[in-house]
C-alpha cells in the first residue's frame, strides 16, 4: 500500500468558526475548528482519524467533501486543486461520505431505492437507469432489491439503514469514501459485518477510504495510516503498525492506554488523561497539548513544535520531545531511545 | 441499452415489494381517532350545508316581515325561530356559513402559501436572508392579533375583499414563523447534507428533501389556524368592518342580535353557537392530524 501517488492532499486547511455574541456579532472570538492540517492518502489507502470528540474530526471530514467551506488550505485530488483545476461537481462526485446517524442520514419520506437513484439523478441519469443502478447497489451492499427497494428507512435496521448510505455513497462511483463515524453507532456484532462489507467493496472498486472514529481498535483493524488530531490539529500522523506499536506523541500513546485490554498483564491502572481537552475559542499557546501533558517543560508553552519527521518511514509527530534540539530536556533521550 | 435489457430492468422494478408510503399510514391513523373523525364530519357537513344553501334552506333569508319579529324556536314553519327583522333564522344560519367560512378559510389558505415561501426561504437560506425576513415579520408580530385585523381592515375599509385581505396579513407572520423554524430544524439534519454532497441544487433539495417534511407540520398549524380565523371574521363583522348588512354571516347576525338577547336569548345565541361548533371541530381536526402525522418510526 505504499508508495503510491498521494490521491487526495490537503495542505494546510484551516476553518474557524465565529461565534455569535458580543456588540453587533464582533469581538466574541472564534472556535478553531480545524487549525492548518495538512495530511494526504494514498490510492487505495484508509487513513484512518482518531481524536477526542471536539478535536475536529467532523469537520474535517465535512471540509473535504466542501460542506463546509474552508478559511483557507487547498485540497486536491489525483493532484487537481479544488477551485484550480478541479470543479467542486467534479470532487463531489468522486469524493463521497457516509455519515454516523443512519436514520438521520435518510429522507422518511423517500424509499431506499429513490434515496440511492437521487444523487445519480439530480446528476443527470435517466429515471430508469437510476432506479437499476440503486437496486444493483443494494444487491452489492447486501440487502435484497426485491424486499428493500421500496422500503422506508423507518423499518429497517441501524445496520441495514448504514447498507443504503453506503450504496447510496457508492452511487457516483467515487474514488474516496469519507467514513465519518460510520459504524460508531451499531451493535458490536452488525459494526463488525459492516466493517467487512466495507473491506470487500474496498477491495472490489479499488475505494480509497477516509476512516474516522474514536474507537481505536476498529481505526486500527482498518487502516494502513493513522492520524491522531488535538485541539484542530495534526499531533502525530503515520502508518498504523507505527502509530500503535511505536507512539511518539504523549497524547497519543495516552489514548492507547486508554483501550480497554483483555490481557490481564496490561490492565489500566491509572486514568491516562485527566479532564476535558482545553477551549478550542482560546487553545493553549506553544503546544496545544501541554496543558495536559505530563512531560511538558518550558518549551512547550512558547513553541509550537509543528510535525517533524521521524527517523520511520512516513511517521510524523508534532512534540518537541522528538525533535533534537528543540530545547526539551528529554528531547535527546527520547530520539536515542527511539533509535 | 438494449430494449432487452430495459425490459428485463422493468419487471425487476416492478416486482419490488412496496410498503405502504407515509400518508397511507397517517390515513390509517387519523381514521383510527373517533374525536377527529367526528370532526371531519362536522366540517364536512358544514361544507356542504354551506355549498348547497340555496337548496338546502327552507326559506329566503332575506325575506323579512315586521309582523313576525324574534319568533322562539320550534315556531311552526320557523324551525329557529326568526331575527330581529323577522327573517327566518335556520334559512339565515345556513346561508351565513357560506361568507363565514369563506372569511375562515380563504385567510388561512393564502397566509399558508405566502407564510410557507417566506418561511421555507429564510429557513432554507439562512444568515442574513433570514435576518431580514425574519425581522420583518416579527414588526407584524408584535401586534396582536385582533388589533392588526382591526387597525388593517379600518384603514383599508370596510368589506369582504378589504377583510379577507388584512386577515391574510394577519396570519402570515405565524405561519412564517412555523415555516421557518421546521426548516431551520430539517436543514441541519445528515440528509439534507447528503443531497448537499450529491451536488443537488438547492431548488432540487427544497422540492424533494424539504418541502416533504416541513409541509406537515405548517399543515397542522395552518389548519390550527382556521378557527381563529373564523372568530376574528366574525369579530371584525360585529364591528361593521367586515360583511355589511343584510348580508347573512354569523358574527354579523351575532351583532345585530345582541339587542334581542333579553327577548330572545336562545335565537340570539344561534350564530354564537355555530361559530363555536365550526371553530371546536377546525381545531379538534387539526389536533387529529398533529396526533395521526406525528410519528417517529
Amino acid at each position: 500500500m505504499t508508495a503510491a501517488a498521494p490521491l487526495l492532499q490537503v495542505t494546510d486547511l484551516r476553518r474557524h468558526f465565529p461565534l455569535k455574541g458580543g456588540f453587533l456579532g464582533r469581538g466574541a472570538g472564534v472556535v478553531r475548528a480545524v487549525d492548518g492540517i495538512t495530511f494526504d492518502v494514498a490510492e487505495g489507502e484508509t487513513l484512518g482519524i482518531v481524536g477526542e470528540s471536539g478535536c475536529g474530526k467532523s469537520t474535517t471530514a465535512r471540509l473535504l467533501v466542501d460542506l463546509i467551506t474552508p478559511d483557507s488550505g487547498t485540497i486536491a485530488l489525483g493532484g487537481r486543486r479544488l477551485g484550480v483545476d478541479l470543479t467542486l461537481k467534479e470532487l463531489r462526485r468522486q469524493v463521497q461520505m457516509v455519515f454516523q446517524d443512519s436514520y438521520a442520514s435518510l429522507n422518511p419520506r423517500l424509499t431506499m431505492e429513490e434515496a440511492i437513484a437521487f444523487g445519480p439523478m439530480v446528476n443527470g441519469v435517466p429515471a430508469m437507469a437510476a432506479t437499476g443502478l440503486a437496486h444493483e447497489l443494494l444487491r452489492k451492499v447486501g440487502l435484497e432489491p426485491k424486499r428493500f427497494a421500496g422500503r422506508y428507512p423507518h423499518e429497517l435496521s441501524g445496520g441495514q439503514r448504514q447498507r443504503v448510505n453506503i450504496a447510496r455513497a457508492l452511487a457516483f462511483k467515487p474514488k474516496v469514501v469519507i467514513l465519518d463515524e460510520a459504524v460508531s453507532a451499531l451493535d458490536k456484532s452488525v459494526e463488525a459485518q459492516v466493517l467487512n462489507l466495507l473491506g470487500d467493496l474496498k477491495r472490489e472498486l479499488g475505494l480509497t477510504y477516509v476512516f474516522i472514529s474514536h474507537d481505536l481498535n476498529v481505526v486500527r483493524y482498518m487502516s494502513d495510516r493513522v492520524m491522531v488530531m488535538y485541539l484542530g490539529e495534526v499531533a502525530e500522523i503515520g502508518p498504523v503498525d507505527a502509530i500503535y506499536a511505536r507512539p511518539t506523541h504523549p497524547y497519543t500513546r495516552a489514548l492507547l492506554a486508554a483501550m480497554p485490554s483483555m490481557d490481564p498483564d496490561k490492565l489500566t491502572r491509572e486514568a491516562p488523561l485527566a479532564g476535558d481537552p482545553p477551549n478550542p475559542i482560546n487553545p493553549p499557546s506553544g503546544c496545544r497539548f501541554h496543558t495536559r501533558c505530563r512531560h511538558a517543560a518550558d518549551v512547550c508553552g512558547q513553541r509550537s513544535p509543528g510535525l517533524y519527521a521521524l527517523p520511520s518511514a512516513r511517521h510524523l509527530a508534532a512534540c518537541h520531545m522528538a525533535i533534537p534540539g528543540s530545547g526539551h530536556p528529554e528531547a535527546a533521550a527520547r530520539l536515542e531511545a527511539a533509535e | 441499452m438494449s430494449a432487452a435489457a430495459t425490459a428485463a430492468k422493468l419487471e425487476a422494478i416492478a416486482v419490488v415489494e412496496r410498503s405502504p408510503g407515509y400518508w397511507s399510514g397517517v390515513l390509517r391513523r387519523f381514521r383510527r381517532d373517533p374525536v377527529a373523525m367526528v370532526a371531519l364530519c362536522v366540517v364536512v357537513a358544514l361544507v356542504l350545508m354551506a355549498v348547497l344553501a340555496p337548496w338546502v334552506a327552507p326559506a329566503d333569508p332575506y325575506r323579512s316581515s315586521m309582523l313576525r319579529r324574534l319568533r322562539p324556536i320550534g315556531t311552526p314553519g320557523f324551525p329557529l325561530g326568526t331575527d330581529e327583522l323577522g327573517r327566518d333564522m335556520l334559512s339565515r344560519l345556513i346561508h351565513g356559513g357560506r361568507l363565514s367560512l369563506l372569511m375562515g378559510v380563504t385567510p388561512v389558505f393564502i397566509a399558508f402559501f405566502v407564510g410557507s415561501f417566506i418561511g421555507i426561504t429564510a429557513g432554507y437560506l439562512g444568515g442574513k436572508v433570514n435576518t431580514i425576513l425574519m425581522r420583518t415579520v416579527d414588526v407584524f408580530f408584535a401586534f396582536p392579533s385582533v388589533l392588526l385585523a382591526i387597525a388593517l381592515s379600518g384603514a383599508l375599509g370596510a368589506g369582504i375583499f378589504n377583510g379577507l385581505l388584512s386577515l391574510s396579513i394577519v396570519f402570515v407572520p405565524p405561519i412564517a414563523r412555523i415555516a421557518e423554524s421546521v426548516t431551520t430544524a430539517v436543514r441541519k439534519i445528515d440528509y439534507v447534507e447528503a443531497a448537499r454532497a450529491s451536488g443537488a441544487s438547492a431548488m432540487t433539495i427544497i422540492r424533494v428533501h424539504v418541502l416533504g417534511n416541513v409541509m406537515g407540520p405548517i399543515f397542522v398549524y395552518a389548519t390550527g389556524l382556521i378557527s381563529v380565523s373564523l372568530i376574528l371574521a366574525s369579530g371584525l363583522s360585529f364591528l361593521g368592518l367586515g360583511v355589511k348588512p343584510p348580508e347573512p354571516e354569523w358574527g354579523l347576525m351575532l351583532n345585530t342580535l345582541r339587542n334581542a338577547i333579553y327577548v330572545q336569548p336562545w335565537v340570539a345565541a344561534l350564530p354564537g353557537a355555530m361559530i363555536f361548533i365550526t371553530s371546536i371541530s377546525f381545531n379538534l381536526l387539526s389536533d387529529g392530524l398533529r396526533s395521526a402525522m406525528d410519528i417517529k418510526a
